[in-house]
């Protein structure tokens, strides 16, 4: 691969403050999307909203307006069930118009999991758990010798996929420092072992397993824009594959959702409780 | 030489000029071929160790840069650890990463049963939009690599762990190795050598001597073999796979005969929606499949003998 120029800027934020501000405009469109449309993935769209906005406001190197600029940085969701909240910040951010109400619609390019080969912003297209590390791995070979960077989201629960782990083995061995992996720490999954008190989390000592594979891991509040900005220019200075364990809550931002984080992992909501989502008067 | 080896040595110079190619293996470099790759060409071979989930997927994200990465392992490996990962991130993506199974078909020597591949080509040619190649001669591998980079395909390259000798003729996607005849031997891969030695021992037997068309390519299906459904000659299909979902069962898939399939057509309808949107857009709606019926039974009609 050719080394490319530094030529695309970060896209500019307006500071910690319109950060937040912005993603409580999102958590408001994407559940108003999710009810217009017939429901969806609220609680791990929810976690991974603000790690998703910070990465794409603070640190990617991408062009929104010629989305498949060769010298961008590359992004996976590899948690594809999250898909709403991609989509909601890379609409903010200018890569499409279509309403967000349209998810899941036939005539829609706002697929149910992110497709690349219909929808403007997809780095690669995912939905099926544990396969996004490894595509980014491929991402980071094909850019070496370059100033890219390559980053994947995964779900603390997709971390039981066994190719995740391959993953890990193999990029440590390559010791390709542009790939970067954050990980979703919301506590949950669809449904796991949440029946039985006190059951540890998806993937219990998870940070030792990434240090045991020879990865640079951090942790983070992945709802805080200040440390999470921190944390990825960490991250990209490091000299391995870094790790970036951030705890977030299923269904942050409405309490309703937070209360019932295994109903709320895919589901609808009636009338009434979206009335409570929005906080309009009863 | 192992096909495998030669396809290796070809990759390894073509890649002198073409910087997209990078090889990936699983740890049989020494077995499939990629050897001669990762000696001629170590900044462009992953060795990705016994992972092939992840080796597969790995050449997706380099081909969404703008590689063309050839994977290597054995077939069995290959198509049946890494399915998902080839359904997803090469077919549904359409990614043109290219596959190569070597030690394919039913001749695994001491290996036994677990490394045999003799079902691979209905897994690769279910998925849409990858071409398949059985290459039987060193020949055939050069004009299947060739093909293979001259579009943007993924494709799956079938290949024998037996060492294959040289074909007559000129390789190409399809060509007839003894003249067309009333009766033909279609095959591919190593069941061209059977092919071959079957129609001698014919000959020698009663005299009779069928055609014989190799199909380098065996999906989509060439040309010839559609010409040969057309003109209603009979087809004797000799493969190293399965008898089912084959080469022959291609074949017979694509014979219109009064069986009438109705199901989902062979591409990624990709989308999510509504049940009755999606059954409407691949023609599954109710009154869809419906006139189907009534269009091919009026078909029936018309075709019956008086």
């Amino acid at each position: 691969m050719a080394v490319v120029s530094d030529v695309i800027p970060r896209i500019q934020s307006g500071g910690l403050q319109s950060l937040e501000a912005e993603a409580r405009a999102l958590r408001l469109e994407i559940v108003s999307a999710f009810f217009a449309c017939g429901g969806g993935h609220y609680g791990g769209a929810l976690s991974v909203l603000d790690i998703v906005l910070a990465l794409y406001r603070t640190t990617l190197r991408v062009a929104p307006m010629c989305p498949d600029h060769p010298d961008r940085d590359r992004f996976i969701l590899s948690k594809g069930h999250s898909a709403m909240a991609l989509y909601a910040v890379l609409r903010r951010l200018g890569y499409f118009d279509e309403p967000l109400s349209r998810y899941g619609r036939i005539d829609s390019a706002l697929e149910g999991h992110p497709d690349m080969t219909v929808l403007p912003g997809i780095d690669f297209s995912t939905g099926s758990l544990g396969q996004g590390l490894s595509v980014g791995l491929g991402m980071a070979m094909a850019l070496k010798g370059t100033d890219r960077h390559v980053w994947v989201i995964l779900g603390d629960g997709e971390c039981q996929e066994g190719q995740v782990w391959e993953s890990a083995m193999l990029a440590a061995r390559l010791n390709t420092n542009r790939l970067h992996a954050v990980i979703d720490c919301n506590g949950y999954q669809e449904w796991g072992w949440t029946q039985q008190p006190g059951a540890p989390p998806p993937v219990p000592l998870l940070r030792e397993k990434w240090e045991a594979f020879g990865w640079n891991t951090m942790y983070v509040d992945g709802h805080d824009y200040g440390a999470l900005s921190t944390t990825f220019r960490t991250a990209l200075a490091a000299r391995q594959p870094t790790v970036i364990l951030a705890k977030t809550i299923k269904g942050r931002g409405f309490p309703l959702i937070e209360q019932d984080p295994v109903r709320f992992h895919c589901t609808t909501v009636d009338e009434g409780e979206q009335a409570i989502l929005l906080g309009l008067p009863k | 030489m192992r096909l495998g080896d030669h396809c290796g040595i070809l990759l390894s110079e073509i890649a002198q000029t073409d910087p997209r190619v990078w090889v990936l293996d699983a740890d049989l470099a020494d077995s499939d071929g990629a050897v001669h790759f990762a000696r001629a060409h170590p900044d462009r071979f992953i060795m990705a160790g016994a992972s092939e989930q992840c080796m597969v997927s790995m050449a997706a994200g380099l081909s969404s840069c703008g590689a063309r990465p050839w994977v290597f392992s054995f077939a069995s490996f290959l198509c049946y650890r890494a399915y998902d990962q080839i359904r997803v991130c090469i077919s549904q993506a359409k990614q043109p990463v290219t596959l190569v199974g070597s030690h394919s078909g039913g001749c695994g020597g001491r290996n036994g049963k677990t490394h045999l591949a003799l079902n691979d080509i209905a897994l690769m040619a279910s998925l849409p939009g990858i071409d398949v190649w059985a290459p039987a001669s060193p020949g055939d591998v050069v004009f299947a690599i060739r093909a293979v980079l001259n579009n943007s395909h993924p494709a799956y390259i079938r290949l024998p762990r037996l060492p294959l000798d040289a074909l007559p003729g000129n390789p190409s996607e399809c060509r007839w190795l003894k003249p067309k005849s009333m009766i033909n031997l279609v095959s591919a891969g190593l069941g061209t050598h059977l092919a071959i030695g079957a129609l001698a021992r014919l000959e020698a037997l009663n005299g009779l001597r069928p055609g014989l068309l190799h199909c380098l390519r065996v999906w989509p299906l060439p040309a010839e073999v559609l010409d040969l459904l057309a003109e209603g000659r009979k087809i004797v299909v000799i493969e190293d796979h399965y008898t089912f979902g084959g080469l022959a069962s291609l074949i017979e898939n694509s014979i219109s005969t009064n069986v009438l399939p109705i199901g989902w057509p062979q591409s990624w309808p990709g989308k999510a929606g509504a049940e009755e949107a999606i059954l409407t857009s691949q023609g599954l709606a109710l009154e869809q499949i419906a006139n189907s019926i009534l269009q091919f039974s009026g078909v029936l009609k018309e075709s019956t003998p008086k």
